[in-house]
């Protein structure tokens, strides 16, 4: 197992991940648009803000790679399948807990069920699973996630 | 026995909102948004649907009204001993830890002395799954599945808990308070919050409303109702994402007893040019950025089509179904969700480019992504514009050539062109755009002008008339000559208006019953007729209207000429833009 097999998986995993994201909106499967919600909290700007999230979201994807890694470390062992695991668990949680509830907590911009009359929110919250931006954003974003776990999963396990 | 629509008052925090009676029941509150299911609804279900209601000893008398500038609202009512003056909010949550939605219910005793009771019938998910209740001291919980509502009372006597009941009473003297707190989670503990708290919260709300109220920039005619009509307004933004509702409650009847009730949770794409235009005109800048963002973003996966309506949340509507409630005064069926969504209704693609026309020329900036959804949106309409459809007035008989949806499609280029004109959206179709645009406007000039009724028909083919032919002036349609125009706004004056009350049009509808006069379609008539140079009658005709709304400056959807009794749901969102509408153009008028 290499860190650096963990990087590459990372950058090529985040690759496919957000290319399945843009296809998924292009094919009018969903309306999210993971950079675009990253960027936006740094910036009104949409040009500038999916610049940003993309950026972003890269170094998000690298950071989780290493997660994986550790893991994979932790339990001696790795390999696609693994990470193709790693990617649903992933995948779940970020529809459930990471972009549901965390995202609109530090997202300046972004609604939240406790967002009152007082404030005004740019940008609708996800909901659980995503689904406020499709019903079948779950499906899309999940794929997406395993899809990212098993290019990790594989690179890590290529570099040992 | 449920009250008179016409006696209620809305409450909200920009999530959900409550109606309160002149007696002080609340009768109507969903948790925990706007389009959650109820947990109040004794206005569609008088035993069934839970309430909180108040009964004083000796009671005289009620008045009410909202504290100045705000959405806050205080019933003075007047007994044989005392008067009792009670302040009710949905409040805003502070930098406290703070209940997930809480109602503030403070008594005040003003004069003498009062015995006050209350009772309180939690019944959640419109009366479907029975609560399971229990009370310590001042404090007590009703649950159901993932639903909670605790009620905290500071200066009363003990709750009382019995089968799906909390009772409890309120004794004052002159000068003395007592607060009771419901509030309401969902999927997450409930916060049990200190009187003071709530006392502080209820306070920070109404500085909060009186400040939103003065950065409001509306100096014209009738200044009351133009920001009463805002406050109502800003109470239908769903704050969590910026789309504004029809109205806060279904199935209240168009016909009493009748089965035109329908679920107006919703946010409709035939209202966005109104929203956009009204929250711009009041110095609302935030909101309809928030609300033109939500716009596009909700409509993007079915992109270039729109759908007729869209859930406060972005997601997808909900099938229509019926609930086996008793109805407003035995009006069935209560329905929730609304079949309409899946209609055709060609006149949204114009209210949706009047609306980005609207943005752009208030010097907001469209995207590269949002400006060629814009153009994929016009190169829809280019090709669809001569299907039959159901029409802005949603009718469930067949679709037919309807002379308005026309109109609309024809603003609908026109605005595309406009828009490539100024650079906002690429223009590569704009031959096209301009082709269809002349087609619609020679199909709406030789085949909906009734030469009979010297107007605009209601459809292709037909001598019918329809008041939302009327869009075609505050839209500015330019595809036929301004008399006829002119000489419509007189038709529908004459055939559909009866003083201040307009149907909305004649002829069938594909349902059984009639229906009042539509409210909205009377502010229209004011805002074509100061458009079109008359606005003496317009302004004559806009002070009837301000003296049907009720004690507390608030309209329903429609209204019965013969006793001015509210009808349909309650408030309307459409019938408060409208308003708004016909006082800038008569603002206009008068410069």
């Amino acid at each position: 197992m290499s860190v650096w097999g963990a990087l590459a998986g990372g950058f090529a995993g985040t690759l496919v991940l957000t290319t399945v994201l843009r296809a998924g909106s292009e094919l009018r499967l969903t309306r999210i648009d993971l950079p675009f919600l990253l960027g936006t909290a740094l910036t009104e700007d949409r040009l500038r803000a999916k610049a940003a999230g993309y950026l972003l979201h890269f170094v998000f994807g690298l950071l989780f790679a290493l997660v994986y890694y550790a893991i994979f470390s932790a339990i001696g062992r790795s390999g696609w399948w693994l990470g193709a695991v790693f990617g649903l668990v992933h995948g779940l949680f970020a529809g459930s807990a990471l972009v549901n509830v965390l995202l609109p907590v530090v997202h300046p911009r972004m609604g939240s069920p406790e967002t009152a009359a007082h404030a005004t929110a740019l940008l609708e919250p996800p909901g659980f699973m995503m689904r406020n931006y499709g019903i079948r954003t779950p499906l899309v974003s999940v794929l997406a996630h395993v899809l990212y776990g098993t290019i990790v999963g594989g690179f890590v396990a290529l570099g040992s | 026995m449920a009250h008179a629509i016409r006696d209620y008052a809305l409450i909200g925090d920009g999530r959900t909102a409550a109606l309160v009676a002149r007696d002080g029941s609340i009768d109507w509150l969903c948790v925990p948004d706007l389009d959650s299911p109820s947990v109040f609804a004794r206005m569609i279900d008088p035993d069934h649907g839970g309430h909180l209601a108040l009964q004083l000893a000796g009671h005289r008398a009620a008045s009410r009204r909202y504290v100045p500038n705000t959405n806050v609202l205080e019933t003075t009512l007047e007994t044989h001993d005392g008067v009792l003056r009670v302040t009710d909010a949905l409040t805003l949550p502070g930098r406290t830890l703070a209940p997930g939605r809480e109602l503030a219910r403070r008594f005040e005793c003003v004069s003498g002395r009062i015995d006050a009771r209350w009772t309180l019938e939690p019944r959640f998910d419109y009366g479907r799954r029975p609560p399971r209740i229990r009370s310590w001291s001042s404090i007590a919980v009703a649950d159901a599945g993932g639903d909670g509502l605790a009620v905290v009372v500071d200066g009363g006597d003990a709750i009382h808990a019995s089968a799906g009941r909390l009772e409890g009473r309120i004794r004052l003297r002159q000068g003395e308070r007592a607060m009771l707190a419901v509030t309401a989670s969902h999927h997450e503990p409930l916060v049990l919050p200190a009187p003071r708290e709530t006392e502080d919260r209820l306070d920070e709300t109404i500085s909060f409303w009186t400040r939103w109220a003065e950065a409001r920039t509306y100096h014209g005619p009738w200044p009351e109702s133009v920001m009463r009509s805002a406050l109502a307004l800003k109470l239908l933004v769903y704050a969590p994402s910026g789309a504004v509702a029809a109205a806060p409650t279904t199935s209240l009847p168009e016909e009493l007893g009748g089965s035109r009730n329908w679920d107006y949770r919703f946010c409709w794409v035939r209202d966005s040019a109104f929203t956009l235009g009204a929250l711009l005109s009041i110095g609302c800048g935030t909101e309809a950025r928030a609300f033109f963002s939500w716009v596009m973003h909700a409509s993007q996966i079915t992109r270039p089509k729109l759908r007729v309506l869209y859930r406060l949340d972005g997601r997808e509507s909900r099938r229509e179904q019926m609930l086996p409630l008793a109805g407003y005064m035995g009006s069935t069926p209560v329905r929730i969700g609304n079949a309409a969504a899946d209609q055709l209704q060609l006149d949204i693609y114009g209210g949706l480019m009047q609306t980005v026309w609207l943005y752009v020329q208030a010097g907001e900036p469209l995207d590269r992504d949002t400006a060629r959804r814009v153009a994929d949106i016009a190169d829809h309409v280019a090709t669809i514009w001569a299907e039959p459809d159901s029409g802005i007035w949603e009718v469930r008989s067949e679709p037919r050539q309807f002379t308005q949806s026309k109109l609309m499609c024809w603003i609908a280029l026109d605005r595309a062109l406009a828009l490539v004109a100024r650079g906002a959206i690429p223009g590569k179709n704009a031959a096209v755009w301009r082709r269809e645009r002349d087609a619609i406007g020679e199909f709406v000039e030789t085949h909906c002008w009734s030469a009979a009724n010297r107007s605009y028909s209601r459809a292709a083919g037909s001598d019918e008339l329809d008041a939302s032919v009327l869009l075609g002036i505050l839209f500015a349609y330019g595809g036929g000559d301004e008399d006829r125009l002119g000489s419509t706004v007189a038709a529908v004056r004459r055939r559909l208006a009866s003083g201040p009350y307009v149907r909305r049009y004649s002829g069938d509808d594909g349902l059984s019953g009639r229906e009042g006069a539509f409210l909205t379609c009377s502010f229209w008539l004011v805002d074509a007729l100061a458009r079109t140079g008359r606005p003496a009658e317009a302004e004559t005709l806009m002070e009837e209207l301000i003296a049907l709304a009720n004690d507390v400056g608030l309209y329903s959807e429609e209204i019965d000429a013969a006793d001015d009794a509210f009808l349909g749901n309650f408030p309307q969102g459409l019938t408060h833009l409208a308003l708004i509408g016909a006082a800038m153009s008569c603002a206009a008028a008068r410069r």
